[in-house]
């Protein structure tokens, strides 16, 4: 569904990305983990067409996304919940979520709009139960919840959650994960991006290991669970010395 | 394990990509020589855009892997390595590899789908029987057998009767082992008139070496099985690289895991689709032990027919003959080379003047090795010569892990 090639990119000077590979078929939930700093977002940009330049290619459905504004990418079928939720703060929790639905609106089909309004609020009650209260007064995993049933609104194929259990309460993290696991059991494709590694793999079917910008290790999530490096990755430690340890 | 068989080839080659970039990323990374050879050749990791990209990069080689001797080619710190064979190698330092836990993993999965390849299921009881210079691979059948659920008799060296009546009453199914045992095992069998359907054998797979279409006719005919045939590195990475399926429709290569190339050994360029040439793999997967571009020495073909298995990994003919000098005897490959330097050592001789052969001795395969005796050699206390050359042959047969046999020829002027 989604194809990288050789990604390269960042920000002036800086490469965050050098030269990167990677690739979701349809109905995986993939998670590419790294330490913080390591191109993870970066990685997520550049796919949503957040960052202008990229050298590379990235197919998505066999469409070359070169080019694309956020938003064509957007009706093409990517949504993305941004790393600290970035919900409307001042606008309602049922506004949000309409705002979620606008390239569906601009289609015509006001209809299903409403439809999956239901089926969100059905998937997150505390949402419906809230839902004409300001989103800024939500708590951290309301939020996420409301920032997940925003880019689902838009039914994308390709759903992009971008550091899902930042700032929440593992008890919320939890919930979080259930939740993404559940939309994979419904058939969504997910790519997500975290740093919570283990909590990551356990869902997903494949994973990659991103590190200072260049793929690392990738492989099904059973295999990274049990790696050295993962724990590493996850812990944004290096190498120490060959033998440390084993002296 | 899926053998990639739902992929499209867009979707496994950029698969194969993917697994190339990082090991070759890994590598760069933690091991300095990987990362000189990049240097040397002004390169970059991510200069390596395509599969075919591969071509731009050196060859490695077995001496490669006993002058790093015993940890320099390792990528990952020795605390995460859970397993450390060892292979003879070819000069004076055997070639040591590592596993880490995901790659033993792995492995095991790759030796499972050869022996499902084979018909090979959990109801089914495998026996090893393997020698000495191959028992690395008896671990990994193993541990690829018991993963799938299969009953497992270990390799352990018993006495030809003994493997039989273990055979026989323990009601094996599939025999895992060298083409000189079976053979060897037939031979006992009809020397002392034992029925093959007194035994349960289905199946034998067959390592260390290519073997012929009589060769294997014979054994499926005198013994009732059906023979299959692996193919494997014994220095690194494992036993199942390449296997047979049910349709026998040449050798199916782990290539999801390990890359193959075939190159012509002189010119050392990759030939042309469906040319003979020496066969150079690298590793795709492997964590602790990064091969890149390493030459087998081995011969081989691409086929490219479709195989009614439908598996979507590479096919292949294991061809007889070899790009390097190397002996393969019981299916451990020997290298001369390193028998010569052996020998130098032992005897205190700068020149030793011998012939090395492979023969068969009591149904054992053996290396023999013809010297030349001269005034260095020649002591005048037969006793002290004979000494000699017992212990000789029994360190270069613990070096090589074949049993050998000196004899002394007199100097022809």
């Amino acid at each position: 569904m989604l194809r990288i090639k050789n990604l390269k990119c960042g920000y002036g000077r800086i490469m965050a990305i050098q030269g990167v590979s990677l690739s979701v078929r349809q109905g995986e939930l993939i998670s590419i983990i790294g330490a913080n700093g390591s191109g993870k977002s970066t990685l997520l940009l550049a796919i949503c067409g957040l960052l202008k330049t990229w050298d590379g290619e990235i197919l998505f459905k066999d469409n070359d996304l070169k080019g694309m504004s956020p938003q064509s990418i957007v009706r093409q079928g990517i949504s993305m919940v941004p790393e600290g939720r970035q919900i409307f703060a001042p606008l309602s929790v049922m506004d949000n979520l309409k705002m979620g639905g606008y390239t569906m609106y601009r289609k015509g089909l006001k209809k299903q709009v409403e439809q999956d309004l239901e089926t969100i609020m059905d998937m997150f009650p505390i949402l419906r139960e809230r839902q004409n209260q300001l989103a800024g007064t939500l708590s951290g995993g309301e939020q996420q919840m409301l920032a997940i049933g925003r880019a689902l609104m838009a039914r994308p194929s390709l759903l992009v959650l971008d550091e899902p259990s930042m700032g929440l309460a593992p008890k919320i993290v939890e919930m979080i994960f259930a939740t993404i696991q559940g939309l994979r059991q419904e058939g969504v494709t997910i790519l997500l991006v975290e740093q919570n590694a283990r909590a990551a793999l356990k869902i997903a079917d494949r994973g990659y290991v991103l590190e200072t910008g260049k793929m690392v290790l990738q492989g099904s999530a059973e295999e990274l669970l049990v790696d050295d490096d993962v724990k590493r990755a996850y812990l944004g430690k290096d190498y120490g010395n060959f033998y440390d340890g084993r002296d | 394990m899926q053998q990639m068989k739902n992929l499209t080839v867009e979707e496994k080659n950029q698969l194969k990509l993917e697994r190339l970039q990082s090991t070759l990323n890994r590598a760069y990374k933690s091991v300095p020589f990987h990362r000189n050879r990049f240097i040397e050749k002004c390169m970059l990791p991510e200069n390596i855009v395509s599969l075919s990209d591969i071509e731009r990069l050196p060859f490695m080689n077995r001496s490669h892997l006993g002058l790093h001797y015993p940890y320099g080619l390792f990528a990952v710190p020795l605390r995460d390595i859970v397993r450390i064979h060892t292979a003879p190698g070819t000069g004076t330092n055997p070639s040591i590899s590592g596993y880490t836990k995901t790659d033993l993993m792995i492995w095991q999965k790759l030796v499972a789908r050869s022996l499902e390849a084979a018909g090979v299921t959990s109801m089914d009881i495998l026996q090893i029987n393997l020698p000495p210079g191959l028992a690395n691979w008896g671990r990994d059948y193993k541990d690829g057998a018991e993963n799938m659920g299969a009953s497992v008799i270990p390799n352990s060296p018993l006495s030809l009767a003994k493997t039989l009546m273990v055979l026989r009453d323990y009601k094996t199914t599939t025999l895992v082992t060298t083409l000189a045992f079976a053979e060897q095992l037939m031979e006992h069998m009809f020397e002392n008139e034992r029925n093959p359907n007194e035994f349960n054998l289905k199946r034998i797979v067959l390592v260390g070496e290519p073997v012929g279409v009589e060769q294997i006719k014979n054994l499926e005919e005198h013994l009732h099985v059906d023979v299959w045939l692996n193919y494997g590195l014994s220095e690194i990475p494992g036993p199942a690289i390449a296997f047979e399926c049910l349709h026998h429709c040449g050798m199916h290569i782990n290539d999801d895991h390990i890359l193959p190339e075939i190159i012509d050994p002189v010119t050392r360029e990759v030939v042309p689709p469906g040319q003979t040439g020496e066969l150079v793999l690298t590793t795709l997967s492997a964590r602790a032990f990064p091969l890149i571009r390493f030459r087998t020495g081995d011969m081989a073909r691409f086929t490219y027919n479709p195989c009614e298995c439908g598996s979507s990994l590479i096919t292949m003919d294991w061809l007889a003959e070899r790009a390097d000098t190397m002996m393969i005897i019981s299916g451990i490959k020997i290298s001369r080379e390193q028998v010569i330097i052996y020998l130098k050592d032992a005897l205190e001789a700068s020149h030793p003047r011998c012939k090395l052969e492979k023969i068969r001795h009591g149904g054992t395969e053996i290396l023999s090795i013809s010297l030349v005796i001269d005034d260095s050699l020649f002591s005048d206390e037969i006793k002290n010569l004979e000494k000699l050359m017992v212990s000789t042959s029994e360190r270069l047969a613990e070096l090589t892990g074949v049993p050998v046999k000196i004899t002394l020829t007199e100097k022809k002027d």
